[in-house]
């Protein structure tokens, strides 16, 4: 075992903080307020290469592995760059252009990954519909095949990016009746005639995400922007998860690690009855109790990136624990964190109210908490 | 970055898996019930057999991964049999190693890494624990020799130990950090009184008295190095391996409520299907995995970390075992459930797990010490200047 990162690994995270902290952070919370995408934020994020991060450099991006990844996540989340904005890029990065740079073909790759490397063209991924999340194989957005396009009816939500995205990677079903077997994914692009998006809807946290509905009118998609083959979009969402429960979720560490430092820095300088109030034996809980989430969590995030990096097929009760933990402790976490501060906690000026409502998306994106739950129970039960 | 376990690790694993199965698990359930008198043979044959197995060795070597991975082995079979060999090896063999002079080291460490010597600390009184100015034994000089008085509080081991490290005030006004000492006590000592073994509510085949000591006489060499003044630093120091082996130990008590849950949520069924189907029953299941899982890689960061001499290993230990043992409740409490009413006689395995598992959450530092230790370290860090 060697849990530890390798220098290069840890300087990179330092940078990224720094940069972070002063260039991205200031940015975040008028951004928050006004529930509003920033581009500023996304032009740095693309300065400083994070945009490709996994991308090779032959397609121009930095050709990171996935440990680097999480911990360029976690810097920017320890910097206190809102989960919003986190949550556009781990979308377009790593749910985009990474599924692009897994499955696509070289031609495929060489059009769409420089552009969503340096951040020119906004990515995104649509797997959700109205009337089906986890049950992802119950989608019914469909594709019919017709001379050389495929012609996409139906419509995905909560899809994040979708309002200013260039690139869409949707999933569509072939033949409904094949179910699993007839999910195919396809690289859709805004331009293409019977694409449009809804109105990006109001969310209670990651406010700074533009998210909204796709809507596919006889959407005309040129057959070789057939992602990976027909029939393999089951395959392709698998895939996908290693990123989701690794590279997505290493914000929220970050963002752990920003809430208890500033926790820490409020109790020891509030005062009641003549002390600092970190003198109080349940003030001190709420701070161990986050320091001990964040290390079982920094466990769970960077063994799924150590494994995918070294090779290895994920190991979906790993996925499933990182996620249903990180999901449920941080949000209970981020709520004590509110309790911290007192009535100051639950006032948008100080960071931890908009953590709170950050994290509360920890439980629900890309498989919610019952959902991991039960994932892991199956497995136990066969 | 490299989150497994290396082949002779895995070995380890499946070797004492195997073992501890065979020769261990067979007698958890009667070390419960049994008059004390006879769970001493039993342990003293256990530590025999982990002794030949190496285990024994294997907690006086410094590869504290593997003694996690083995210590959850043997805490799954029978927790009672982990605190017995633990109280032995870590609590008294690691500082007798540590720090003792080569003729103390000489006298009892080869015997417990062959299993033929058994152990203990003796620190808690009972007025005092965590806060260890609180301790009342003292011992005095008197021309070469020392004179122990005083009273110690459930030490376990202590009603078939052979020697037991006693923690004592040497100079009473140096304070915490120059006046403390350990002394190694011998069984037959003129001067101390064994009671009988206490009745406690879990982990009831390790056994554990009270103790006094009046005008207890020792010979020079009893002091642990030589060297009067040093028990603080040295408690310490070995409070470390303590907390990594609680950490593992509560992973191996969690792994047994889980597996014997899984099975048994294989094998009932209701409603025409096996209950662990239903979510209710699933979800249990699948939190008994999560913290499981979770623990057991907080435990060898824990141990990894104390390899490297990290500094801030003694916090990521504190985390270990703060996070394992709440966990060990949390997830003996779900195994009761799962098991419904047959969970709830006496016999049942989960019904003998839920009690050991309370252990955890009290021993070596309370969950309130581990939490105001943890966060002190996290609150220093962002005092303003």
């Amino acid at each position: 075992m060697d849990f530890s990162f390798s220098d290069e690994q840890r300087m990179f995270r330092e940078t990224v903080y720094r940069f972070a902290r002063e260039e991205i952070a200031p940015l975040c919370e008028e951004a928050d307020l006004k529930s509003e995408f920033s581009f500023d934020v996304w032009r740095k994020l693309g300065e400083m290469g994070l945009l490709g991060l996994p991308i090779p450099e032959e397609y121009g991006g930095q050709g990171a592995d996935i440990v680097t990844c999480c911990l360029a996540g976690e810097a920017v989340g320890h910097a206190g760059v809102d989960g919003g904005h986190t949550l556009a890029w781990g979308a377009h990065t790593y749910l985009c252009a990474a599924n692009i740079m897994q499955n696509g073909t070289d031609v495929q790759k060489k059009k769409y990954l420089p552009k969503l490397a340096s951040g020119e063209w906004i990515g995104c991924m649509g797997l959700t519909e109205p009337g089906c999340g986890s049950d992802a194989a119950a989608l019914t957005t469909s594709a019919v095949k017709k001379g050389d396009k495929y012609i996409l009816n139906g419509s995905k939500t909560f899809i994040t990016n979708a309002p200013l995205a260039q690139v869409f990677v949707i999933f569509a079903t072939l033949d409904k009746s094949k179910k699993h077997t007839g999910i195919t994914t396809f690289i859709v692009e805004k331009d293409f005639p019977g694409i449009s998006t809804g109105k990006p809807m109001h969310k209670m946290g990651c406010r700074t995400s533009a998210t909204s509905e796709v809507f596919f009118e006889d959407c005309e998609v040129p057959a070789e922007n057939c992602l990976g083959g027909e029939g393999l979009g089951w395959m392709i969402a698998l895939g996908g998860v290693e990123w989701d429960r690794s590279t997505l979720l290493a914000p929220f560490v970050g963002g752990g690690i920003f809430m208890l430092e500033n926790c820490a820095r409020y109790a020891n300088q509030r005062w009641a009855f003549n002390r600092p109030i970190r003198n109080f034996q349940s003030i001190q809980n709420r701070i161990a109790d986050m320091k001990v989430y964040l290390e079982a969590s920094k466990l769970a995030v960077y063994r799924v990136a150590a494994s995918k990096d070294s090779g290895m097929f994920l190991n979906p009760l790993y996925a499933g624990v990182s996620k249903m933990y990180m999901g449920d402790k941080g949000f209970e976490m981020s709520s004590a964190a509110v309790d911290l501060f007192g009535g100051y906690g639950y006032i948008h000026e100080y960071p931890v109210e908009r953590g709170m409502r950050d994290a509360k998306l920890g439980q629900l994106g890309g498989g919610t908490s019952d959902i991991m739950r039960m994932i892991v129970a199956r497995i136990m039960m066969m | 970055m490299n989150f497994e376990l290396n082949n002779t690790q895995k070995d380890l694993q499946n070797t004492m898996a195997a073992f501890c199965h065979t020769e261990i698990l067979p007698g958890a359930a009667s070390l419960d019930t049994s008059p004390q008198d006879q769970i001493a043979v039993v342990l003293k044959t256990n530590m025999k057999k982990l002794g030949n197995a190496g285990y024994l060795n294997l907690l006086l070597e410094d590869d504290l991964i593997s003694q996690c991975v083995a210590g959850e082995e043997v805490a799954k079979a029978c927790p009672a049999t982990f605190i017995t060999t633990m109280s032995t090896a870590t609590a008294f063999g690691i500082p007798l190693k540590k720090f003792g002079t080569p003729s103390q080291r000489e006298k009892c460490l080869s015997a417990i890494v062959m299993g033929d010597y058994i152990g203990g600390l003796a620190c808690t009184e009972f007025d005092a624990g965590s806060d260890m100015n609180g301790f009342k034994t003292f011992a005095e000089r008197k021309g070469d020799r020392w004179v122990l008085s005083g009273y110690k509080y459930l030490v376990t081991n202590a009603p078939i130990a052979d020697a037991l490290l006693v923690l004592a005030w040497t100079d009473r006004e140096a304070g915490l950090e120059k006046g403390l000492s350990f002394f190694i006590l011998e069984k037959g000592a003129k001067g101390i009184s064994v009671s009988q073994p206490m009745e406690t509510m879990g982990l009831r085949g390790a056994l554990v008295s009270e103790m006094i000591f009046e005008k207890c006489e020792l010979e020079a060499d009893a002091l642990l190095g030589g060297e009067a003044g040093r028990g603080y630093g040295q408690f310490m120091q070995v409070m470390e391996y303590i907390k990594l082996a609680l950490s593992a130990m509560s992973v191996g008590l969690g792994v047994a409520c889980m597996e014997n849950s899984t099975r048994y949520a294989k094998s009932r069924s209701a409603f025409g299907k096996p209950i662990g189907l239903f979510e209710g029953v699933g979800a249990k299941l699948a939190i008994m995995f999560t913290y499981n899982d979770l623990g057991r890689m907080m435990t060898y960061r824990a141990a990894w970390a104390m390899e490297q001499q990290d500094p801030e290993s003694p916090v990521l230990t504190s985390c270990a075992k703060l996070f394992t043992s709440e966990a060990v409740n949390e997830i003996a409490d779900l195994a009761m459930q799962v098991h419904g009413g047959h969970g709830y006689l006496k016999g049942s395995t989960v019904e003998r797990l839920y009690r050991d598992a309370r252990y955890a959450v009290i021993a070596y530092g309370t969950s309130e010490m581990q939490r105001a230790f943890i966060a002190r370290d996290s609150l220093d860090r962002f005092k303003p200047a």
